[in-house]
């Protein structure tokens, strides 16, 4: 083994059953859930976690199902991105989420990423995904164990960013989270499954699993739109889901979530003020503005915060414009691959 | 499931590597693309990163291609793994290899391997695909020496040669 | 020339099937039982007196089999022989955040890295320094103690009457325009892998090099060996683009290394610290004044560039100087003043990157034009055209201008984009821009000077009637050995089958300068035709023999020797081969080229960088999109046109064409290299982007013949040229889109989104103006 940068000694432990793994939770003190790697393996890559138990649970069969029964799909949370991104079904129940799946990464990481994965993400900031020669060169922040935070240095928390995809298709689509302890299952709307700190920004106990999202049918049109430098292989820069729902040309629900500005993926407050409303010009304004104040990009990223905010707002307004068009097709999903 | 070894301990995996089984002491931290290189002698597969970022390292594990360097290798105990060695029957090109080689989509062909891997991993799945298809296919593979056009080209042209 | 006219699509790589099935063998594939594994150390500080490097508890952990410092690094290094400064492994000082102060060989990765932790380094750091200005300032400290105020070098020529061009001109304009630094990004990490042998004394060296033979002779120089114990080979190379044009640290510590162990070293770097290496194209502030007629005639051009160099010289005088020289051989220009400044900055090192030194200065030139035409209503394409050269000649700063393709390579882009119709009439949003550039084909003087020819190229044949050709020259993807196959081929009447190559081993192949500033085609295809032609005349000499004829009498032709006078008469060419060994035994030719002392440029100091045989020239239109909400750019096709002089592999020069116009392309829209207080935050393809397969346009790619007068079969270079051009059409595409002008590079969506609101600010107060009228 010569290449540089290889994985910690660790070990690898793969479970059947979700009561196995919540009790291997329990047992082993220092260990991370490896669902497919795809963000783990590089930061433990990168020396930003440091396990000696890797519990594997892509044993878990039922945590791989899809099932849609009533008015509710049920995606277990080992569903690999690529599947919801190429299920037609998912496309025309669900469209934010299918083009949400469809914005992740690159193909590969599509194959290899997970639901629960992703909402499960990492925050990350450009002070913390670095090697551990970077971080310990530059001096360690909060999120890396130090006293201070490199980004805002007067300040207490860690402002690293959420940057999932799905998360906020999710929190638009108004999905819940299903979890699973050593005293059973719970579920929470999506967007109560995070906190706004970029050390902890997951409200998830420590033996606690990711089983399921449950995305409740509706007549809303949703989609999402992402922003990127990229148009492969990169995070977004700000990321806008919008769900609602439009009678007789006026507004009568309307969701609207944004990933890549906060710690967490944020639920727009405020909306109920355009119900009742016709989507013009005015209305679009509103929105965007609702964004715009809302959301709070901090320099996490090399591109500016500034403009992440102003992306966001822009989105905004073009996706909310497009759903409430007469004929929204699915907005903002990018050329998905053929089944 | 899996034994929980030892610490640094290995357990015996079972991989059918270029269609042929092979059962090796693998170690639970070892990642794919490093037992491809190092146990298994293949250096067809490349790196080109610290990890996710490139596609050089791009295999097919059961028909589908995803980066070897992000996936472990006691996960792919039972499954089927291919690589570019293992392309092309009895000295004879595969058609993939064949197009990039006459149509120059290689020219330094250090992405080369995992190029022709993912474009192989879509040919399976949709034989004749579109060009815009072929652009989605190959979006976790870098080149910097190609510009890409060449590459679209050698794929198109394998799809015209047939299987 | 017969063959090469009938197989104008050209040929495959004759190396191609080695890289298609996995069998090539790079620098980490290769054998590396037994080798020790090499780490390096790296400075956490940007700008540090060194005062204490301990490797005791280092070097007592079992398993590590090497240790070294600065301590053991006597003898600086550098490529030009006027500016080394640099140390394998920084001694005295520290200047830049990643810099290699210690290395290890081990028994393997895990103890070499925990020899490295084991390592203590501690300083008293010093004021560092980011940018040109800070460097600069009065009060800095020096970097260098023999570089007052930061300057490694600057750069002071004047051609011409640059005072009554201004005067006589009907506008003059002046423009600021920021290039961000890039990085080349070669997809191959670094690696190398060194042998040292001590009962022989003997080195053998592998690693990802362009530049075997300077590698060879800087080994010899830092490790104080003789140069005859050395032998480099160069494995296949997964990119250059200039990475590789110096000899770099790590090449020499893990020689270095493999000295101390007395085996085996092999090091291979994370892409962070390729990053690091870096060696790259400079962030570049350039300040372009131009003086235009009505009449869209030049007539006078001055141009102060500032590059940020990093902490050590490297290529940076070679660098400062083409940023000036190569205002020159484009368009007739009859007056041209030149203020060159290369700063040092506590950064990795910049170097040489494909278009080296040229690109920044182009862009930032072609730019001011084409904001100059538009205020005088001239066309982009017709300005251009009023300026043209006539070759032969000679331009202001005394470079041989021998072929000029230029006008041709305007009209077919011009026609293949539709330029004339289409051009003004796209929707709000697209827009076309276009620009042009041009490219040496090879250095006309060598970095060192030994009085040898610029090229030599062996060619053997041998009882089995096969054809050898040794180079040097190090085929690292743009497909040289291929290019010598098919010169020695064509010259002897072969198929390019009959012909192998062996290349860049210095135990078998002559000695040969390097894959850089596109020198190869040019000079080793000169020596190869050379060499072919020598070994046809034995051969021919021979057949006459023979066949009892003339030599005069004998053509080679397909494969055979025949008399012109008597039909039938006639040998194969392994007959010829047979009749030639007679007496002789193997049959070993020489080939050279040398340029004529009249191409190597001017007097002037500095006055040979820029010199070449012969410009390649460039046209090309670009097509874009721009989202005026969130500030993506994407661009719809490129049209581009390149005079290589002959194609004399039409596929590999439209693959080298593709690669540099899209790899300007990278550099025109999202890369960039960005340091936060000296760490490199964008080691990683993540951070440094470059575009994806679902980023980048179709290209159409048109090749134009002007046959130079001395290239081979009239070819000159073909892989630099076209890159320099893209971002200028880039800028001048979105001004056409949206009216905006972006004064810098990238154009990233936040620099678009910049300009956008900079200019409804403008449109604002303009109305505002105009109400109150
Ligand atoms: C180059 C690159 C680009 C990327 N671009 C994007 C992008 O554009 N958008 C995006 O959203 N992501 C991106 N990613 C990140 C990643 O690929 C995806 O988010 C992926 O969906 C993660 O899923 P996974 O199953 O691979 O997660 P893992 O890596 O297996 O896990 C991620 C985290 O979630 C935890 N976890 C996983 N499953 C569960 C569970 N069921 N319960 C509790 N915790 C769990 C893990 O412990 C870990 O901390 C990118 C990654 C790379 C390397
Ligand atoms: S936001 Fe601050 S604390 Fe959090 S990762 Fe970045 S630098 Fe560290
Ligand atoms: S090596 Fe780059 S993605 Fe695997
Ligand atoms: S051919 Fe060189 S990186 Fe693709």
């Amino acid at each position: 083994m010569t290449a540089p940068l290889p994985l910690p000694r660790v070990r690898v432990i793969r479970p059947a059953t979700v009561e196995a793994a919540i009790a291997a939770r329990a047992e082993c003190p220092q260990h991370e859930v490896l669902a497919g790697g795809t963000d783990l393996l590089v930061n433990l890559r990168r020396g930003l976690l440091a396990p000696t138990v890797l519990i594997d649970i892509t044993g878990i069969a039922e945590l791989e199902e899809i099932r849609t029964t009533g008015d509710r799909t049920r995606i277990g949370a080992l569903v690999r991105l690529a599947r919801l991104a190429e299920d037609p079904a998912i496309a025309s129940r669900h469209a934010a989420l299918h083009a949400a799946a469809a914005s992740v990464a690159a193909p590969g990481h599509r194959r290899l990423g997970t639901v629960g994965g992703n909402l499960c993400l990492q925050t990350r900031c450009i002070y913390f995904n670095q090697s551990a020669w970077w971080r310990a060169a530059n001096g360690a922040c909060l999120k890396s164990g130090g006293e201070v935070c490199h980004v805002a240095p007067e300040g207490e928390r860690c402002h690293a960013a959420f940057s999932g995809d799905l998360a906020p298709a999710l929190i638009a689509l108004d999905a819940e989270i299903e979890i699973a302890g050593p005293g059973g299952r719970r579920r929470v709307a999506c967007a109560d499954l995070y906190h706004e700190e970029g050390r902890a920004h997951l409200r998830l106990a420590a033996d606690e699993l990711v089983t399921a999202i449950e995305v409740p049918a509706s007549a809303a049109r949703s989609g999402y739109l992402k922003e990127r430098i990229r148009r492969s292989f990169d995070f977004p820069l700000a990321g806008v889901a919008i769900a609602c729902r439009t009678e007789g040309g006026r507004l009568n629900a309307l969701r609207i979530s944004v990933t890549g500005t906060n710690s967490r993926p944020l639920l727009i407050d405020g909306t109920a003020a355009l119900l009742g409303r016709r989507v013009d010009e005015s209305v679009l304004t509103a929105a965007e503005k609702l964004v715009a104040k809302q959301v709070r990009p901090m320099r996490t990223t090399l591109f500016p915060a500034n403009h992440r905010r102003s992306i966001a707002a822009a989105l905004t307004r073009r996706l909310l414009g497009a759903l409430a068009a007469p004929a929204a097709a699915e907005v903002g999903a990018p050329p998905t691959e053929a089944p | 499931m899996f034994e929980s070894g030892p610490v640094p301990g290995k357990r015996l995996v079972r991989i059918r590597v270029n269609g042929r089984w092979r059962e090796d002491a693998v170690a639970d931290d070892q990642l794919l693309v490093d037992y491809l290189r190092e146990t298994a002698g293949l250096t067809g597969t490349k790196t080109g990163c610290d990890g996710g970022e490139c596609g050089a390292c791009t295999v097919l594990v059961d028909d589908e291609p995803v980066p070897s360097c992000l996936t472990l290798a006691v996960r792919c105990e039972g499954r089927s793994v291919e690589t570019i060695e293992g392309l092309g029957a009895g000295g004879r090109l595969h058609r993939l290899q064949r197009a990039f080689h006459e149509k120059l989509g290689a020219q330094c062909g250090y992405c080369t391997p995992g190029m022709i891997m993912a474009a192989e991993g879509l040919l399976r799945r949709r034989p004749d695909p579109s060009e815009a298809e072929i652009r989605e296919a190959l979006a976790g593979n870098l080149c910097r020496c190609t510009g890409y056009v060449k590459i679209v080209e050698s794929v198109r042209a394998a799809v015209e040669a047939g299987a | 020339m017969t063959k090469l006219a009938g197989t104008r699509d050209g040929v495959p790589l004759i190396d191609g099937i080695d890289k298609v099935t996995g069998r090539a063998r790079y620098t980490a594939d290769l054998d590396h039982r037994g080798a020790f594994v090499g780490r390096i150390l790296r400075s956490p500080c940007s700008h540090a007196q060194i005062l204490r490097v301990d490797v005791e508890r280092a070097r007592r952990l079992p398993g590590v089999v090497a240790i070294l410092t600065g301590e053991d690094c006597r003898v600086p290094y550098g490529v030009l022989p006027i500016a080394m400064n640099e140390y394998p492994l920084a001694r005295g000082k520290v200047r830049y955040r990643g810099e290699p102060v210690a290395a290890v060989a081990a028994i393997d990765a895990e103890t070499a890295a925990r020899a490295l932790s084991l390592i203590e380094f501690e300083v008293r750091e010093l004021p560092a320094y980011y940018e040109a200005d800070q460097a600069r300032a009065a009060d800095a400290v020096r970097i260098h103690d023999d570089k007052p105020g930061n300057l490694e070098r600057e750069v002071h020529h004047t051609f011409g009457d640059v005072a009554a061009g201004f005067a006589t001109a009907d506008l003059v304009r002046e423009e600021v325009i920021d290039c961000a630094e890039v990085n080349h990004a070669q997809i191959e990490p670094h690696a190398a892998l060194a042998e040292f042998d001590p009962s022989t004394g003997r080195l053998t060296m592998q690693s990802v090099s362009q530049v075997t033979f300077y590698l060879h002779m800087m080994l010899a120089r830092c490790l104080e060996m003789d140069e005859s114990r050395i032998r480099v080979i160069k494995p296949f190379v997964g990119g250059g683009f200039g990475a590789r044009v110096e000899v770099l640290n790590f090449e020499l510590v893990t020689a270095m290394l493999a000295r101390a162990a007395g085996g085996k070293v092999s090091m291979e770097l994370s892409r962070e610290e390729t990053f690091i290496t870096h060696r790259a194209r400079p962030q570049t502030r350039i300040r372009v004044k131009l003086g235009l007629g009505r009449d869209g005639r030049l007539r006078a051009c001055e141009c102060e560039v500032v590059q940020r160099g990093g902490a050590y010289a490297g290529y940076g005088v070679i660098t400062i100087l083409y940023a000036g020289s190569l205002l020159h051989g484009l368009y007739d220009l009859p007056a041209v003043k030149y203020d060159g400044y290369r700063v040092y900055a506590n950064l990795p090192p910049c170097g040489a990157m494909r278009g080296h030194g040229s690109v920044d200065t182009r862009h930032a030139f072609e730019v001011l034009l084409d904001r100059m035409a538009r205020e005088l209503g001239l066309d982009p394409f017709e300005v251009r055209r009023r300026n043209l050269l006539h070759a032969p000649t000679r331009t202001l700063n005394e470079l041989a201008i021998n072929s000029y393709g230029l006008a041709e390579c305007l009209d077919r882009v011009e026609a293949a984009s539709g330029w004339r119709t289409r051009r003004g009439r796209l929707p709000r949003g697209k827009g076309l821009g276009m620009a042009c550039s041009h490219y040496v084909s090879g250095a006309a003087k060598p970095i060192h000077w030994t009085g040898e020819p610029h090229a030599v190229v062996n060619v053997k044949v041998d009882w089995d009637g096969s054809v050898t050709a040794f180079t040097g020259a190090a085929d690292i993807g743009q497909g040289s050995s291929t290019m010598v196959a098919i010169a020695v081929a064509e010259t002897l009447g072969l198929p390019i089958e009959q012909v192998r190559v062996i290349a860049a081993d210095s135990a078998t192949t002559p000695k040969d300068n390097g894959a850089y500033s596109s020198r190869i085609t040019f000079m080793v295809g000169n020596a190869a035709i050379d060499a072919a032609r020598r070994l046809r005349r034995l051969l021919t000499e021979a057949a006459a023999r023979r066949l009892e004829r003339d030599p005069a009498d004998i053509d080679c032709a397909d494969g055979r020797f025949r008399s012109l006078s008597a039909a039938g008469r006639e040998i194969s060419f392994g007959e010829a081969v047979k009749a030639a060994l007679v007496d002789q035994g193997t049959l070993t030719v020489k080939g050279t080229f040398t340029c004529p002392p009249d191409a190597q440029g001017g007097k002037h100091r500095g006055g040979a960088v820029g010199s070449t045989m012969g410009f390649s020239y460039a046209a090309q239109v670009v097509e874009v999109s721009v989202d005026e909400d969130t500030g993506r750019i994407s661009v719809d096709r490129v049209w581009v046109a390149l005079d290589c002089g002959f194609a004399i592999n039409p596929l590999a020069v439209r693959g080298q064409i593709e690669g540099a116009v899209w790899m300007g392309m990278g550099q025109a829209l999202m890369e960039e290299t960005r340091y936060l207080d000296g760490m490199p935050a964008h080691a990683s393809f993540l951070e440094y982007r470059m575009p994806t397969s679902l980023d980048s346009p179709p290209i159409d790619a048109q090749i134009v013949e002007s046959i130079d007068p001395n290239g081979p079969f009239g070819a000159k270079e073909a892989s630099e040229g076209a890159l320099a051009s893209f971002a200028p059409a880039l800028v001048a595409a979105i001004a056409d889109a949206i009216g905006v002008d972006l004064d810098v590079l990238p154009a990233t969506p936040d620099r678009v989104l910049d300009a956008v609101v900079a200019r409804r600010r403008r449109e604002r107060l303009d109305a505002l103006a105009g109400g109150g009228r």
